[in-house]
């Protein structure tokens, strides 16, 4: 009973003072807001190779090394949270900003930059006039259709654009869409301040993203057994039955020089990343010449969410 | 005077103003609890004796445990050496047995009941709700959190010790983990009991119409891309519990009756240590008084007795009808009817999905094709660093969670995962932090009017 006694005074003193109670030395706290223990989660082989999720914000622009994509914030825009982590399905939320009247604590609009890995799509759309063509076939008819989709050209690329909304919600729907290194690059801008959204668009004006750059060519399901001379399995040796969409990078002589897992477990990214060292492929030939190729596999449990890359891809 | 009747005048406008112009959780919908029973086909006695086993399995449901089963007015036999609860309708009270937390904590009689000395965790108080709780990391001797080694089991509160019926299990051979020290290091989190009105149709739900609808949203405007929690023995989708961690209601039923009251029973045989404990030798020995599993199938008797506790939880739980909603309250039903257009519209509706049918059951015509409103799609969605238990349980990381089913809404005290909140303004607002799939629904929500949040509150609160 003693004990009892003493564990629960010192346990209550403890509380009181946000102490332990050994030594009177200040404890090791969980720090509160933060996600310490993951569920499956990106790696990459190096730190060095940018990725898709790896934007950031910086003087009024938000800048994307992966996809060479620099865009301007618009004036009185505030970023939002940074978005969850890539799916399985490959989709990226890259970053968000919404322009809030502070005064009625309302947000007048908002713009949601995505990306959807085309290796990885659910949906069987190949690109983002695809993409586009899909989202419009499917808000309807929850939504009025306002226009498109239609082509426009921004910042000399072509996206595609569909307008929708809902009167009586009061919200206005944006979405264009542009390819981008096997990605649909998506900003979707939602609000009911029509303004807002108009100046969100113009601010799309701004926007710096290449025609041309030395990103790799993208090609998908490059991986499969034809195109394989050296191979060794991963070995997951827990079955978590998740999908796992890895995007690699292969250099003119068909060495696996980059790799990108998406969506997995610490223990099965060691896996595949040791593994896909090992592999060889036979180089890719663009006019008869070596060329450094992107290209998409998936490891694990293939689900829909994944199927876009299924065919002749190296998964379990 | 009149100075001061000015006043009165001009604060009331004020209120009158600031009410008229500002939305709010109506709260807990007034009325009969709406839930509780079985599904009509149960109640219709189709198939014929089904409804001896609803009636069977909700009487077992409500039973008291005691350690022998020898104490008075608590029958059955198996408590402890480590609980939570003295029985499944300690905590599955509210609206109606087979609910969730009531708003008197039951946990604080039942820590000392029978002569139990078990002190109540700070966390755990009389008019909050009922709580299992988690050590997020194991500890160093002089417990700092070693952020290396994740824990995430269930901590008992309370152990036996004292209790008349707990013989040499005394508190020289086991005591309640410290919390105390949890607290103090913020290493502590929550889980509240889930309701489980509806579990049958939840159960009999196809996977090939979860894996459809997850396919029908990918590329959707709100940047929400959930994924499912698996069961590890067959790779099927597993959906109950917070982080959808259990397969099915017999599976679920059999891991709380083990973890939650400290039953050993046919599907976890053996009595349940603390994760710390585990790690070591185990429980104890003298605490260990009875032969295991202390629920199982009784051969030396006839009829639905013959059914082992568990098997017969889960019954009760698969025979539980949905819960009502109203169609008029709170705030009128062209209220709830905008309400419900708003919440599908802004994004809440992709992962609170409201239209699943259930598979043809083998059990009774109610769970067979049915519509199922749940307003969840059973995915686990990274819900940010706020809500963040930093917990893994089989696919579902620190911050997943399964879409928590909407129905019964209006009657539920405490909300999220761990009752943080009673207001639904503050759960809402709580899907939004750092890394949440969420994020997008709710900033949407912030675009709208005071009027049209009132209305989906209404709506909310009608479930």
């Amino acid at each position: 009973m003693w004990r009892l006694i003493r564990h629960s005074l010192s346990s209550l003193f403890a509380v009181c003072i946000g102490l332990s109670a050994d030594a009177g030395t200040a404890p090791a706290v969980v720090p509160n807001g933060v996600i310490l223990v993951k569920g499956a989660a990106p790696r990459s082989s190096d730190s060095v190779t940018p990725l898709p999720e790896e934007g950031k914000v910086a003087d009024g622009r938000y800048s994307n090394a992966y996809f060479s994509l620099s865009y301007p914030i618009p004036a009185g825009w505030t970023e939002q949270p940074a978005g969850p982590p890539p799916s399985e399905g490959g989709s990226y939320v890259l970053t968000q900003f919404a322009f809030w009247d502070r005064e009625q604590q309302r947000v007048r609009a908002q713009v949601l930059v995505t990306a959807q890995d085309l290796f990885f799509s659910a949906s069987s759309a190949p690109s983002a006039r695809e993409l586009m063509a899909s989202l419009r076939r499917g808000v309807v008819p929850q939504y009025e259709i306002e226009r498109g989709a239609e082509e426009v050209t921004i910042a000399g690329r072509t996206f595609y654009r569909v307008a929708y909304g809902s009167p009586l919600v009061g919200l206005h729907w944006r979405v264009l869409s542009t390819d981008a290194r096997c990605h649909a690059l998506t900003f979707t801008l939602t609000g009911g301040d029509k303004a807002a959204l108009d100046a969100a668009e113009r601010a799309m004006g701004g926007i710096s993203l290449p025609k041309e750059s030395d990103a790799p060519l993208c090609v998908k399901g490059y991986a499969h057994d034809d195109n394989i001379v050296e191979k060794t399995e991963p070995y997951l040796a827990t079955r978590r039955f998740n999908t796992i969409p890895v995007r690699v990078t292969i250099d003119g002589e068909g060495r696996v020089k980059h790799v990108h897992v998406l969506s997995a477990f610490p223990d099965q990214s060691d896996a595949i990343i040791a593994a896909l060292r090992a592999w060889r492929l036979k180089p890719y030939l663009v006019d008869g010449k070596p060329a450094e190729i992107e290209t998409g596999l998936v490891f694990g449990t293939l689900r829909a969410a994944a199927r876009g890359s299924a065919a002749g891809s190296g998964r379990l | 005077m009149k100075l001061r009747i000015t006043a009165v005048l001009t604060l009331s406008l004020l209120l009158f103003v600031s009410q008229a112009f500002s939305q709010s959780d109506p709260g807990i919908r007034g009325g009969p609890p709406g839930a509780g029973g079985p599904l009509p086909s149960v109640a219709a006695d189709n198939p014929l004796t089904i409804l001896k086993f609803f009636n069977d399995g909700q009487s077992r449901f409500q039973e008291v445990d005691s350690v022998k089963g020898t104490i008075a007015g608590e029958a059955g036999k198996g408590l402890g050496p480590r609980f939570n609860a003295m029985g499944c309708a300690r905590c599955h009270a509210f609206p109606a047995v087979g609910g969730t937390s009531p708003s008197v904590n039951p946990q604080i009689v039942d820590a000392g009941a029978d002569g139990a000395i078990n002190l109540p965790p700070s966390f755990v108080t009389l008019s909050g709700p009922v709580r299992e709780a988690r050590f997020v990391f194991f500890t160093d001797p002089a417990g700092n959190p070693i952020t290396s080694q994740p824990n995430g089991g269930v901590e008992d509160l309370f152990i036996i010790a004292g209790r008349s019926d707990a013989g040499p299990c005394t508190t020289s051979v086991i005591s309640q983990p410290d919390f105390a020290s949890a607290v103090a290091h913020n290493n502590v989190i929550f889980r509240i009991p889930t309701p489980l009105f509806g579990g049958g149709l939840v159960e009999n739900i196809e996977e090939t119409d979860l894996l459809s609808y997850q396919a029908s949203v990918a590329g959707n405007s709100f940047g929400i891309a959930g994924t499912f929690n698996h069961n590890g023995n067959d790779g099927t989708i597993a959906r109950f519990g917070w982080k959808a961690q259990n397969k099915s209601l017999e599976i679920f039923a059999g891991e709380a009756y083990n973890v939650e009251q400290g039953v050993s029973n046919e599907l976890f045989t053996q009595e349940h240590p603390t994760p710390e404990e585990e790690r070591s030798l185990g429980l104890p020995n003298p605490c260990k008084l009875n032969a295991t599993p202390e629920d199982h199938t009784n051969f030396n008797v006839g009829s639905i007795a013959t059914l082992s506790d568990a098997v017969q939880f889960a019954m009760f739980m698969r025979l539980l009808a949905p819960p009502d909603r109203s169609p008029d309250t709170p705030g009128g039903s062209a209220s709830i009817g905008r309400g419900e257009e708003f919440f599908n519209k802004i994004g809440c509706e992709t992962c609170h999905h409201n239209r699943f049918p259930s598979f043809s059951s083998s059990i009774t015509p109610s769970l067979d094709t049915q519509k199922v409103n749940l307003y969840s799609d059973l995915e686990i969605h990274h819900m940010g660093s706020t809500l963040a238990d930093n917990v893994s349980q089989g696919a579902a990381g620190g911050d997943q969670f399964r879409t928590a089913p909407l129905w019964g809404l209006g009657k539920r005290i405490f909300l999220l995962h761990d009752g943080r909140t009673p207001d639904l303004l503050k759960a809402i607002d709580q899907h939004s932090s750092p890394s949440s799939e969420a994020n997008t629904a709710v900033l949407n929500f912030n675009s709208l009017l005071s009027t049209q949040k009132q209305d989906i509150l209404n709506f909310l609160r009608s479930l």
